[in-house]
C-alpha cells in the first residue's frame, strides 16, 4: 500500500483552470501591449502566473497517481507497475505521450513565468506583447492536454490490479534525466523566439528582445546539447550495438533545432557588434522554436513509424496547422518588418570575421536543411509518389561529414581573423602556426600507420582548430603576465575573467573538438560476434575473452542471467566483465546489460544477445577507440557554457550613446 | 611550410583502406547499409532485437555461399522492398535526396557570398544629413606592408 494519496481528481479541473486562465493573460497582454498600461500588463502577469499554478497542481495530481499506484487512469497503467522503483515511477511522468506533454506546458509555463517577470518594467509594449505569444503557445497546449492529449483519461472497464510497467529501456539512469534535458532545451526556445515575435509586432526591433532573453538562449542551448549528448550516452551503455548516434528521427528531432540555435548564438554576435544580420537573427530564432515543436510534434504524433498511423494519432492533426501558424506566422512577420530590420553596416573586407560568421551560419543551417530533408523525405516519397524508401546513417554521414569538418576548420579560422578587416600578410601570419600543426599532425599519424583519409583529415582539422584556440589563450595570457608579473595560471585566469563570454565560447570549441576527436576513432571500431560454450575463447582487437559461464538470479522485477567473462592482454589479465540477459517480468521482455570497460585510449564493449539451454551465449563484442573522449568534451563543453554564463554581455559604444534608456543592465548579460 | 601541406596531401590522397573482407565482415559492413524491418528508423547493425541478429546471421551464410554484396543487396531488396536500402538510391525518386541538400547549401552559400559581395562594395554611405559620406582614402601597398609590421610589433610586444 503506498503511502501517498492520488490526487488525480484535481488534474483535469487544474488544466481546465489553467487554461482559462492562459486565455485571460493573452489578452490582457494583448492590450498592455497596444496601450502600454501597466495595470493591464499587470494582470496579464498574475493570470500567468496562475496559469503556471494550475499547470504545476496538474502534474503534481498526476506525479501523486504514479506514486500512489492508481490504475484507475489510463496513463498510469500504462506505463507503471507496482515493482517499478520511485525514481522509474517520477521518470513515467514523461514516459508517454500525454505524460510528456503536461511536464512540457509545465515547464513553458514555468519558464513564461520567470522570463516575464524578470523583464524590465519600462519594456511594457514588448513583454506584453512577448507575454502573449508564451501564452498563446501554453493554451494551445493545454488545450492537448485537457482534452487529445488528456493523461487523467480513465481506464474502460474494471480497474486493474497491477500495470503493464515502464519499457526496460526507459528503466536507467539516463531515461531519468536526458528527456527532462532535451524538454527544457525545445521549451527554453520558447523565451527568446515570443520575445522575438513581441518585437516583431511592437517594432522594438533593436537589441532588447535579445539582450532580454540571451541568458534563456544560452541556458536552452546548453540543456539541449547535455541532452543530446546524455541520450547518446543512454544508447550506448543501455542498446548494446556499440555506438552512441544512429540518425534516427528521434535523435534527429532533437539535432535540428540545436544546429539552427548554434547559427543563431554566432549570428547574434554580429548583430551586436556591428548591428547586421537583424532578418537572418530573427528568422534563425523562428526556424529554431519551429524545428523544436517540429521536434515534438515527430516524436508523439506517430508520424514516423508510418505516414498511415499519423492521420490516426490523437494529437497530430492539432500539431500540424499549430506547427504552420508558428513558422508561417512568424516568418510573415519578419517579410512584414523587412523595412525596419536592415543592417546598419556593411562588410567592410571578404577577409574579416564578420565573414567567418556568415561561412559558419551557412554551414549550420544547411546541416539543419540536410537533417530535416533526410527525416523527412521517405513522408515526402510516399505521399507524393507512393514509394517507399529509407535515409539512413549512410546518406547523413555522405552529406554530414564535409559539412561538420568545413565547419571544424572554420572554427578555427574564426578567432584568427580580426573584426572589420584583415590584410592577407596578417591573416597569413596568424594561420600559419595552426596549419603547421594540423600538417604535422596528417604527417605524424600517416608514418604511424594511420590510413583512413576521413579521420587523418579530422584529426589534422582538430589539430588546427585546437592551435588556433589555444594561440588565443596564450596571446590573452601573454598581455597578463607582462603588465602584472604574475605566473601563467592567474594570466589565464585573469585573461578568461577579463572576457567570459570569448574565452567561455572558445573553451565550448575545445569541447566540441574532444568529441571529434571521439567521433574520428569510429573509423577504427572493431566488431566480433560468436556463439561462446563455458571455456572458449573470443579474440577482439588487442583483447583476449574467455568465456567462463553464466549465473543466474531473480528479483521482483527480473529473472537476470549474467555472463562471466575473463579478459586479456597477451598474457595479462586485464579483470572480468559480466554483462547480462534479463527477463523483465512485469513486460516479458528481454533486455540486455552492457559491460564496458573505458578509458581515454579505447573501449571494450561486451554485450551478450542470448543464452542456449547448454550455458553457451551469444556474445558480440567491440573495441571502440577514443569514445572517451566524446563524454570529456561534453563536460568541456558544460564547462564552457558556464563561463559563458557568468559573463556580462558586451555594451557597445554605438548602442550606449544612441539609447541608453532603453538598455536593461539588469537582465543584458 | 608549402612542402609541409604537399606532404599532407599526399598522405590524404594515398591512404586508402584496401583489405580482403571475411564472411563476419561483409555481414557486418552490409548490416550498416541496410534497415532494419525489426526496429523502425534503425539499421540492422544497430537493432538489438534477436530476429535483427538472425538476419545479420542470414547475411553472413550468403556471404560464406560465395555472394557478394551486390548479390546480397539484390537479393534482400527481392524480400523487403527498396525501403531496406539504408540510403536512397542515386535514380528515381531516390536521387531528390541526395541532389536538394547539395543544391540548396550551393544556394546558400552562392547567396551569402553575393550578400557579403554586396555589402563589402565600395559605395558612399549616406550620412544622417542625407549627403554622401566622404570617400575613402586608399592606403598604398607599402603603407599597409608598414601597418602590418607595427601591428605585428605591437602584438610581440603585448
Amino acid at each position: 500500500m503506498s503511502p501517498i494519496r492520488s490526487l488525480a481528481g484535481l488534474g483535469r479541473p487544474s488544466l481546465l483552470g489553467a487554461l482559462v486562465f492562459s486565455l485571460f493573460a493573452i489578452a490582457a497582454f494583448i492590450a498592455a501591449s497596444r496601450t502600454g498600461r501597466r495595470d493591464l500588463s499587470q494582470a496579464g502577469k498574475r493570470a500567468l502566473y496562475a496559469t503556471f499554478g494550475f499547470t504545476a497542481l496538474a502534474t503534481i495530481s498526476l506525479v501523486t497517481a504514479l506514486l500512489a499506484h492508481d490504475f484507475s487512469l489510463s496513463y498510469v497503467t500504462s506505463y507503471t507497475s507496482r515493482s517499478l522503483s520511485v525514481p522509474y515511477t517520477i521518470s513515467s511522468l514523461w514516459g508517454g505521450m500525454e505524460g510528456s506533454l503536461l511536464f512540457w506546458t509545465t515547464l513553458l509555463t514555468g519558464f513564461s513565468a520567470l522570463a516575464i517577470a524578470k523583464a524590465p518594467a519600462r519594456n511594457s509594449r514588448l513583454v506584453g506583447a512577448a507575454g502573449a505569444v508564451l501564452m498563446g503557445i501554453a493554451a494551445f497546449f493545454l488545450f492537448m492536454v485537457a482534452f487529445p492529449g488528456n493523461p487523467f483519461a480513465e481506464v474502460a472497464g474494471d480497474v486493474p490490479v497491477d500495470g503493464n510497467g515502464l519499457n526496460p529501456l526507459l528503466q536507467s539512469p539516463g531515461m531519468v534525466i536526458h528527456p527532462p534535458l532535451l524538454y527544457t532545451g525545445f521549451v527554453g526556445f520558447s523565451i527568446p523566439f515570443a520575445f522575438a515575435i513581441g518585437a516583431l509586432f511592437t517594432k522594438r526591433l533593436d537589441d532588447s528582445w535579445f539582450t532580454a532573453t540571451r541568458q534563456w538562449t544560452l541556458f536552452a542551448w546548453t540543456a539541449l546539447s547535455i541532452g543530446i549528448v546524455l541520450g547518446g550516452a543512454w544508447a550506448y551503455t543501455e542498446l548494446g550495438w556499440g555506438g552512441y548516434w544512429a540518425w534516427d528521427p528521434v535523435e534527429n528531432a532533437s539535432f535540428m533545432p540545436w544546429l539552427t540555435a548554434t547559427a543563431f548564438l554566432h549570428s547574434v554576435v554580429i548583430q551586436e557588434k556591428r548591428r547586421m544580420l537583424k532578418v537572418w537573427n530573427v528568422t534563425l530564432i523562428v526556424l529554431t522554436y519551429g524545428l523544436a515543436v517540429f521536434g515534438t510534434f515527430l516524436t508523439r504524433s506517430g508520424l514516423l513509424s508510418s505516414i498511415h498511423t499519423f492521420s490516426e494519432g490523437p494529437i497530430g492533426k492539432y500539431f500540424l496547422p499549430f506547427l504552420a501558424l508558428l513558422l508561417v506566422g512568424g516568418l510573415g512577420m519578419v517579410a512584414y518588418r523587412l523595412d525596419a530590420l536592415r543592417s546598419e553596416n556593411r562588410l567592410d573586407s571578404l577577409i574579416s570575421r564578420e565573414s567567418a560568421f556568415i561561412a559558419n551560419n551557412v554551414l549550420f543551417v544547411a546541416a539543419a536543411f540536410t537533417v530535416l530533408w533526410g527525416t523527412i523525405y521517405p513522408i515526402v516519397a510516399e505521399v507524393s509518389s507512393g514509394i517507399r524508401l529509407s535515409v539512413g546513417p549512410p546518406f547523413f554521414n555522405t552529406i554530414f561529414a564535409p559539412i561538420g569538418l568545413a565547419i571544424i576548420g572554420l572554427t578555427g579560422i574564426g578567432p584568427l581573423i580580426s573584426w572589420r578587416r584583415m590584410s592577407k600578410g596578417a591573416f597569413w601570419r596568424m594561420v600559419r602556426v595552426p596549419l603547421g600543426a594540423g600538417g604535422l599532425t596528417v604527417l605524424a599519424l600517416g608514418l604511424g600507420g594511420l590510413s583512413s583519409p576521413g579521420a587523418l583529415l579530422s584529426f589534422a582539422l582538430c589539430a588546427f582548430t585546437s592551435t588556433a584556440i589555444i594561440g588565443e589563450f596564450v596571446r590573452g595570457s601573454r598581455v597578463y603576465r607582462r603588465r602584472d608579473s604574475v605566473g601563467p595560471l592567474t594570466a589565464l585566469n585573469r585573461t578568461i575573467a577579463r572576457n567570459r563570454r570569448r574565452y567561455g565560447g572558445y573553451i565550448v570549441h575545445l569541447g566540441v573538438l574532444l568529441i571529434v576527436i571521439g567521433f574520428a576513432g569510429n573509423a577504427f571500431k572493431v566488431e566480433r560476434r560468436a556463439d561462446m560454450a563455458p571455456g572458449d575463447t573470443l579474440d577482439v582487437g588487442s583483447y583476449t575473452l574467455t568465456y567462463e559461464g553464466v549465473r543466474t538470479a531473480t528479483t521482483s522485477e527480473k529473472d537476470i542471467f549474467e555472463a562471466t567473462l575473463a579478459v586479456s592482454r597477451g598474457d595479462d589479465g586485464v579483470g572480468t566483465m559480466r554483462p547480462q540477459r534479463n527477463l523483465h517480468l512485469a513486460q516479458g521482455q528481454w533486455q540486455s546489460e552492457v559491460a564496458i570497460r573505458t578509458n581515454p585510449i579505447e573501449d571494450l564493449y561486451v554485450v551478450v544477445t542470448g543464452f542456449d539451454t547448454d550455458r553457451s551465449a551469444v556474445i558480440r563484442t567491440f573495441v571502440n577507440p577514443l569514445t572517451w573522449w566524446i563524454w570529456a568534451g561534453a563536460a568541456v563543453m558544460l564547462a564552457g557554457m558556464l563561463v559563458v554564463m557568468s559573463g556580462r554581455a558586451p555594451v557597445t559604444v554605438t548602442a550606449a550613446k544612441r539609447a541608453p534608456a532603453k538598455r536593461e543592465p539588469a537582465v543584458a548579460r | 611550410m608549402r612542402r609541409l601541406t604537399l606532404m599532407a596531401l599526399v598522405f590524404v590522397t594515398l591512404a586508402t583502406p584496401a583489405t580482403a573482407q571475411s564472411p563476419e565482415d561483409l555481414a557486418n559492413d552490409i548490416s550498416h547499409k541496410v534497415m532494419s524491418p525489426f526496429c523502425p528508423g534503425v539499421t540492422l547493425h544497430d537493432c538489438p532485437s534477436q530476429s535483427a541478429l538472425d538476419m545479420r546471421d542470414r547475411i553472413e551464410g550468403y556471404a560464406r555461399a560465395g555472394m557478394d554484396e551486390a548479390a546480397i543487396m539484390e537479393r534482400l531488396e527481392t524480400e523487403y522492398g527498396d525501403a531496406i536500402r539504408a540510403e536512397p538510391s542515386s535514380d528515381g525518386v531516390g536521387i531528390i535526396a541526395w541532389v536538394l541538400p547539395a543544391l540548396a547549401a550551393l544556394a546558400g552559400g552562392a547567396l551569402a557570398f553575393m550578400l557579403v559581395r554586396h555589402w563589402t562594395a565600395r559605395r558612399p554611405r549616406q550620412l544622417a544629413d542625407g549627403r554622401d559620406e566622404p570617400a575613402r582614402v586608399e592606403t598604398s601597398p607599402a603603407e599597409r606592408q608598414r601597418l602590418d609590421a607595427e601591428l605585428g610589433r605591437l602584438r610581440g610586444e603585448s
